[in-house]
């Protein structure tokens, strides 16, 4: 190893008294040499933030830090005044924050933000410095581009100039905290590609916080996990990775999505829900956005498709228009025959229990002020079920999806983003939907309970013969469960085939862009060798 | 209880003082069982005279039986008024936030036609034209105190429709109806509470003032009259006019205090409330 370039002994920090556990972190020894990447992984509420935040000075007073040692080369970092800790930040360690956007103030020029870090510090800034750290973070067009505003960037762009900011006076430490979760997948590609060049040209040692294994895969040269802000397994990527010791590590590198290595389903004759000639234009300002153009789909009874796209291909607005949330502009909507799109409110009632739909975010798709019980009996209450029938319903569906029937009375906020996920899917199958429309049900969750929410549906839909059309970002989700992927693109599919092969073979350019992007897959890992052997 | 007092202590001390003045409006014909109009003795008699301990008036009236029995028509038009502005407020709000377009459009010039108008000459100009009696007050005010309702919950429905529950129940089937009435409503409904809580105080002014001016019910006592009566001889009795105007602004503020407690405590984001 090279030398030492930072070092946390024993590291323990507080919590206020409500929450659920005495410490964030519980004595956290690591230590980081230069030119190094340490990857911290772990799920939501696991402290690996925490101990970022430790690191820069930015924990909140709630969070007192109750013992321990940082050192950076040398510096203690705990006992430093708020002026030496300021003169740190930026010089010797710079920091990467997930969301790019509040990352970066919206009233001020780009390359006003990034003069600012040199001012501060008491730097002479030439414009031409900003050029060669624009250019540093590949980044085009440097002179057109330190006189935008952050909201004319897309969000790849954004976070280079985070990343540019936080290099630009060279620091020995950078920390990145999720920096790529906020990111379509190919620019997550890319963003990591520049961490680990600047890595590699400026000998920078990363600390970076992620709950991706295949971003691990991707960047890592060391990795420790985290677990309830215990640090529960540390060694070389290869060895976390492959040989994991801990089980927790192999709970959740077992909880990565991994495609369907079964014998393909047999595609039945019958379609259940046939799309054709869909167009629907937005007008962003004057600007005319197509959201769906010439969108075809043929949905087979019992059968899975996926849709995978990144944010803006119009994935989300196919799905909301399936059950009218979205009216298009022009096009055919056919579930068993019946064409959707000519009918009345009234006319759409019966349909309504027929085709059902998921909800991204289990935390808003609930309503705060009603119980559980009244959110799942809303939908047979609505079709006529008298309110005792409908309770003992939602009690059924409660147990199908695997919750204690006597969560009825409880209220939402009482339930984990798993659990509510689950009262999503009761609410969904209350009326014993055919079809479901799941609109990335498993994003906003941490992976184990994301396998588990994966399984539960895969379940859900042998045993009850669901036809689903699953949207995902995520093409690793999609091989698990999908028994074909469509690939969308600005409001077309560019591709669609049968998942299998789909990955093995993908044809039109942007397919197998995605499919490089995966985290993981050019190292051949866990997601990689099992996508490839497919 | 002591912690929430602490942690509230604006909405518990509004709180006390709207119970207190309803416990005096309650408790008026008990402490004054005679008419607040009836002269009881001599004039101009200073707060502290044996009979008169808030004193009394240019004709022999008693100052405390008059507050006491005044206290009635406050509430009542502060209630009632602010009542009937929430009805109207909300259904029109909830109409234009839910349906959208054209409709929405329509309401909200229409709330603009009452917002552009100064909503006191308003008031009595309505009063005027309909003779003054206490439901022409209590129309009047509603009248003008509907248009801000009505934007809270047009903002409120619109920023909800957008959310993914109704979405859910918009998917699930449930009609229209329901929908607004059990998802939307609800959850609209916190910052409406806090509006109507300073509304029933705007009320409380709006009524005194036109009192003051004699367009009050004759045939009910109240504060903003007394303070009117007392308003020509304020060198010789200064109570009569000083005592009610201390009336209404302790009440006014406890209808204020109240509402911005409530405004804390039912919005989760400035509570700790929600926190495990």
């Amino acid at each position: 190893m090279t030398c030492k370039l930072l070092a946390v002994e024993q590291l323990s920090i507080g919590l206020p008294a409500y929450a659920d556990r005495a410490q964030a972190v519980s004595k956290v020894s690591f230590s980081l040499g230069e030119g190094e990447i340490l990857c911290v992984v772990g799920e939501s509420g696991s402290g690996k933030s925490m101990i970022a935040n430790s690191i820069m000075g930015l924990l909140s007073k709630e969070l007192p830090v109750l013992g321990g040692r940082i050192e950076l080369q040398g510096i203690d970092l705990l006992n430093q005044t708020p002026a030496q800790l300021r003169i740190l930040r930026g010089s010797r360690m710079g920091m990467v924050f997930q969301e790019p956007m509040a990352a970066l103030n919206p009233l001020m020029r780009i390359g006003d933000q990034i003069a600012e870090v040199f001012q501060v510090h008491g730097i002479a800034c030439s414009q031409e410095r900003v050029a060669d750290l624009l250019r540093a973070v590949n980044l085009p067009d440097p002179e057109v581009l330190v006189r935008v505003y952050p909201h004319m960037l897309s969000g790849g762009q954004r976070q280079r100039v985070v990343i540019a900011m936080a290099i630009a006076l060279e620091p020995s430490l950078l920390i990145a905290d999720e920096p790529t979760t906020a990111l379509d997948v190919t620019t997550q590609a890319q963003i990591l590609k520049l961490i680990r060049d600047i890595q590699r040209r400026r000998n920078t040692g990363v600390l970076f916080i992620t709950h991706d294994f295949g971003v691990v895969r991707e960047i890592a040269d060391r990795v420790i996990v985290m677990k309830d802000g215990e640090l529960v397994e540390h060694g070389s990527a290869d060895d976390v990775l492959e040989r994991p010791l801990h089980d927790y590590t192999k709970k959740l590198l077992a909880a990565v999505p991994r495609p369907n290595m079964d014998a393909p389903r047999p595609r039945a004759d019958r379609a259940i829900l046939q799309a054709s000639g869909l167009r629907k234009t937005y007008w962003r300002g004057s600007k005319e956005v197509a959201a769906l153009n010439d969108i075809s789909l043929d949905l087979r009874k019992g059968e899975t498709i996926g849709l995978v796209g990144e944010s803006g291909s119009g994935k989300s607005t196919l799905a909301r228009t399936i059950v009218n949330l979205v009216t298009p502009d022009s096009g055919e909507i056919r579930f068993e025959g019946t064409d959707l799109r000519s009918l009345s409110r009234k006319q759409w009632k019966p349909f309504r229990k027929r085709i059902q739909f998921l909800f991204q975010d289990p935390f808003e798709s609930l309503d705060p002020r009603r119980t559980v019980g009244d959110i799942i009996s809303d939908g047979p209450i609505a079709h006529g079920t008298s309110a005792a029938e409908a309770r003992a319903i939602a009690r059924e569906k409660l147990q199908l999806v695997g919750l204690d029937p006597s969560a009825v009375v409880r209220w939402p906020h009482e339930f984990s983003g798993g659990q509510r996920q689950r009262i999503g899917i009761a609410r969904a199958l209350a009326m014993n939907a055919e079809l479901l429309i799941a609109d990335e049900p498993v994003s906003a969750l941490d992976v184990s309970v994301q396998a588990q929410i994966l399984d539960l549906l895969e379940g859900l839909r042998d045993k009850l013969g669901l036809s689903m059309l699953f949207i995902t970002h995520d093409m690793r989700v999609a091989a698990q469960i999908c028994d074909r992927i469509a690939v969308m693109k600005l409001g077309e599919i560019v591709e669609e085939a049968p998942a299998r092969e789909l990955l093995s073979n993908p044809q039109h350019p942007y397919t197998r862009m995605l499919i490089a992007s995966v985290p993981g897959l050019a190292a051949g890992s866990v997601v990689g060798s099992a996508m490839e052997t497919s | 209880m002591r912690s929430f007092i602490r942690r509230y202590p604006r909405m518990v001390i509004g709180a006390s003082i709207i119970l207190a003045v309803i416990c005096l409006a309650i408790a008026a014909p008990i402490l004054f069982p005679f008419s607040p109009w009836e002269m009881r003795g001599a004039p101009f008699e200073p707060p502290g005279s044996p009979g008169f301990i808030l004193g009394s008036d240019a004709l022999g009236r008693d100052i405390a039986a008059g507050l006491a029995h005044g206290t009635w028509v406050s509430l009542l038009i502060g209630g009632v008024s602010t009542l009937a502005s929430l009805g109207i407020g909300i259904s029109l709000g909830a109409l234009a936030g839910y349906v959208g377009g054209r409709v929405d459009d329509a309401v909200m010039r229409f709330a603009e036609f009452f917002q552009t108008i100064p909503s006191f000459l308003l008031a009595i100009l309505l009063v005027a034209i309909f003779r003054p009696s206490i439901f022409s007050i209590i129309t009047a005010i509603a009248l003008v105190s509907w248009p801000p309702v009505a934007r809270v919950v047009r903002a409120e429905f619109l920023s909800l429709r957008k959310r993914e529950f109704v979405q859910a129940a918009e998917v699930l089937g449930v009609s229209h109806f329901r929908i607004v009435w059990q998802t939307l409503l609800p959850n609209a409904l916190p910052p409406v509470i806090v509006l109507g809580s300073l509304m029933v105080a705007n009320a409380v002014l709006t009524e005194s003032a036109l009192s003051f001016l004699g367009l009050g019910d004759a045939n009910w006592m109240s504060w903003g009259f007394l303070v009117g009566s007392g308003r020509s001889v304020i060198r010789i009795g200064w109570w009569i006019s000083v005592l009610p105007g201390v009336a209404i602004v302790i009440t006014v503020l406890g209808l204020n205090l109240l509402g911005e407690g409530l405004q804390t405590w039912l919005n989760p984001r400035l509570s700790k409330r929600d926190l495990p």
